[in-house]
């Protein structure tokens, strides 16, 4: 069986991205790495570059990683640790942070590739709530 | 040369996260374009989050519709995917 596309959580806050992840482990059991990225490394609201690359390693199971941003510096800092690390097997996509988790986490799960999972989590740009 | 299909299948299970993700992986690997109809509502079968807000529930009958080279493919396998999923 391939290894499913991993998911990276970039938040300003320790709670907010892991109360994500705890979502996702939920919608989508079948062993999808999941790993949050949230504040600073004293858990303290911010982002860390040092925690960011910690859970793309963790999240990197051979067959590719999406970076999901929440916001602000957010961006700035996951663009930081994929400028330093250059791979096309890790992409940051630019998504609404729930939705676009949600979405990447069930068609990864379903064991697609990484641009299907890439396109999920895109698709959640155009997507109303209701 | 550009076909179409058309079925109505009872659904096994919600199409909660799970299912839905097995639908639009199997949609991925046909050129048709593919709708699910449920009630009032008709969304495309590549979108995960339009699969979920459908709301369909288990016991409930969606339409599966494809136009293209690959239609009746396309949805005798989502018909096959949506009749065995489970939650």
């Amino acid at each position: 069986m391939t290894r499913s596309v991993g998911i990276v959580l970039v938040s300003h806050s320790r709670e907010l991205a892991s109360g994500l992840r705890s979502l996702l482990l939920q919608v989508a059991a079948d062993g999808v790495a999941v790993e949050a990225a949230g504040g600073t490394a004293d858990g303290r609201l911010g982002t860390s570059y040092d925690l960011v690359v910690a859970a793309v390693k963790r999240a990197d199971r051979g067959s590719g990683v999406v970076v999901l941003p929440d916001l602000g510096s957010s961006v700035l800092t996951a663009r930081a640790v994929l400028a330093d690390h250059p791979t096309p097997d890790v992409v940051l996509v630019d998504t609404p942070f729930v939705e676009g988790a949600v979405a990447a986490a069930v068609i990864a799960a379903s064991g697609a590739d990484l641009a299907t999972v890439v396109a999920a989590a895109r698709e959640a740009q155009h997507v109303r709530k209701f | 040369m550009s076909g179409s299909s058309e079925t109505r299948v009872v659904l096994t299970a919600a199409l909660h996260a799970r299912p839905a993700g097995q639908v639009v992986q199997a949609a991925t690997r046909f050129s048709s374009e593919i709708e699910i109809s449920y009630g009032e509502r008709t969304v495309s079968a590549r979108g995960v989050l339009g699969v979920m807000a459908l709301g369909a529930t288990a016991g409930t009958t969606v339409v599966l519709r494809a136009i293209g080279d690959d239609a009746a493919e396309a949805v005798t396998a989502l018909a096959a995917v949506l009749a065995t999923a489970t939650d």
